[in-house]
């Protein structure tokens, strides 16, 4: 690749080179798809997992659900709704942009199977929605068609995408262009690598917060709803979609203080010092955005266990801890976590502690790798 | 079928975190129709209970109790301290930089030992993946038990995945 021309993408890099010298991105385009050499192993790592983590929706019995969500008074339908609105919106971009944003520039394969594997995983969540919706409603378009036009949801879309719009922007010139001044249809386009990397630095940024902040009121009024034996087969589901977030938040982690670090890419690790206020201030936007979202959520009335003001709380801790693991001071007064309780919702196989909790049945798959014989047991009482 | 010569040793098995009993004993006890259980487990449709029972001889006693540690670490109880009598016990002692003490005695995961004490630490994955957990490690040292996967500075622990080996001051 030479930054004169631009990166000039191709499928199949012809060139020779050695992976272990390549950066995350910006370096040669990927080649082999080939895991035996592994400069960042973490990204193996979290394809693995991922693949462990596979399921289906179908998987997910939501008969009870139905008849709940029809006893459910007007404003808990609209919490229950809004929510799940606005994680089909949250998901619909996560099922495309880190391939479309993250593949015409990604550098190692692990990574490159990492962003597939990690944008995969998305693409079930939304079918789950899709899954979750068909059940209450009789017609399903009279959700999913508000999603574009909805006020409330649409403001949180504009902050949502609009790191990875102007990355894509711009990483598009530079495929095409190269590094330079162009005219465009008119109009110019000033493309240099820095501004390049600042603008995906501040996508992942983004991505970090959408993962690991934003789904987070939904996923609260989820389990809410659960604790009080409403909607479970929703919770499960979310459940298993914030096993999957999980992943996704050390995914994005990862890349943001390898590049911080300056592990395989200098300039970045000096770009990633400059964004710092960038940082705060991302983090902070969305946050203030989560509380928003809360008050449009209880506008008509709060649900049992949870209110306004919880879940504001909830958003500011939640906000600090993530902050917190990039290596920044907290934004909002320290506090402890103010819904402990959902921590065991949250851990997608502990069954014990939410003892009205069906089981699922995806958690049998691959469970069992070894025979014990019957005998052996003896007294012992399992 | 399961044959009874075999010496009777307890495979290992993985269990998951979850707190659901299943294995593969019981999973082939199902499906051979000589389990009764008291355990619950989702297997889709009931198995067939028809078939005659084998009930093994029973087995001598195994001279040697083996890895009774790593039994017991399978254990699918929610793990809490366990008691050994007339044993070494690998104790440590955890102090956290507010004062609050604990000692690990045997529990699956650092985690699980402080919960047992009334110690709450905040998780989620249990399983290294997620970072919830994640604390300052002041002094002293642990051991993995599984590898860590979520993204933690070089003075931080996850104590949902380690072990102490030394007695420890947390923050
Ligand atoms: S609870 Fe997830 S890493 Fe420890
Ligand atoms: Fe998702
Ligand atoms: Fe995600």
């Amino acid at each position: 690749m030479s930054t004169d021309t631009g990166m000039a993408y191709t499928t199949f890099n012809r060139n020779e080179f050695d992976t272990f010298s390549q950066p995350m991105f910006f370096g040669e385009l990927v080649n082999v798809a080939r895991y035996d050499q592994q400069k960042h192993k973490i990204f193996e790592n979290l394809i693995e997992k991922q693949l462990s983590f596979f399921w289906r929706p179908e998987e997910v019995d939501l008969a009870s659900d139905r008849k709940d969500f029809m006893d459910l008074p007007e404003h808990e339908k609209h919490i229950f709704v809004s929510n799940l609105k606005y994680q089909t919106l949250l998901d619909s971009v996560q099922g495309r942009s880190p391939n479309v944003a993250l593949l015409p520039v990604v550098s190692l394969p692990e990574l490159e199977t990492w962003i597939e594997t990690w944008s995969f995983s998305e693409t079930i969540h939304s079918r789950s929605y899709t899954h979750i919706v068909r059940n209450i409603v009789p017609n399903p378009a009279v959700v999913f068609d508000d999603i574009t036009k909805n006020e409330y949801i649409v403001r949180r879309a504009e902050s949502v995408t609009r790191y990875y719009d102007d990355f894509i922007n711009l990483s598009n010139y530079y495929i095409q262009l190269g590094e330079g001044t162009h005219t465009v249809n008119g109009e110019t386009v000033e493309v240099t690598l820095r501004e390049l990397k600042r603008r995906l630095y501040l996508t992942l940024v983004s991505v970090n917060v959408l993962e690991a902040i934003r789904f987070y009121v939904s996923f609260a009024c989820s389990f809410a709803f659960a604790e009080r034996a409403k909607m479970e087969g929703n919770a499960k589901i979310i459940k298993l979609i914030a096993r999957d977030e999980a992943l996704h938040l050390t995914g994005t982690q990862h890349m943001l203080q390898i590049i911080a670090a300056g592990k395989d890419d200098a300039e970045f690790a000096e770009i990633a010092r400059e964004c710092r206020d960038d940082v705060v201030a991302i983090f902070t936007e969305a946050a203030e955005q989560e509380k928003g979202w809360a008050e449009y959520l209880f506008k008509d009335g709060s649900m049992i266990g949870l209110n306004k003001d919880i879940l504001c709380q909830y958003v500011e801790y939640i906000t600090n801890q993530r902050i917190g693991a990039l290596g920044f001071e907290p934004v909002f007064p320290a506090r402890n976590n103010p819904l402990p309780w959902i921590n065991a919702w949250l851990n997608s196989d502990n069954v014990q502690v939410a003892p009205q909790e069906a089981e699922i049945s995806s958690y049998l798959v691959g469970a069992i790798d070894s025979e014990v014989d019957t005998a052996d047991f003896g007294d012992f009482d399992l | 079928m399961m044959v009874s010569a075999k010496a009777p040793l307890i495979r290992r098995r993985r269990w998951f975190p979850s707190r659901t009993f299943y294995s593969a004993a019981q999973t082939e006890m199902e499906l051979v129709g000589g389990g009764s259980t008291q355990l619950e487990m989702d297997l889709g449709e009931p198995a067939p209970q028809n078939r005659q029972r084998i009930i093994p001889a029973p087995a001598p006693e195994p001279a040697d109790q083996g890895d009774l540690f790593g039994y017991l670490a399978e254990s699918p109880e929610p793990t809490p301290q366990i008691e050994f009598d007339g044993m070494a016990k690998p104790v440590f002692a955890v102090r956290l930089a507010d004062g609050r003490e604990a000692r690990f005695q045997h529990a699956g995961s650092l985690l699980e030992s402080l919960e047992s004490q009334d110690i709450h630490i905040e998780y989620q994955c249990r399983e290294g993946y997620c970072g919830s957990c994640r604390m300052k490690l002041r002094e002293g040292h642990v051991h993995y038990t599984t590898e860590p996967m979520a993204w933690i500075d070089d003075d931080e622990i996850l104590p949902c995945c380690c072990i102490p080996v030394t007695p420890l001051l947390l923050q």
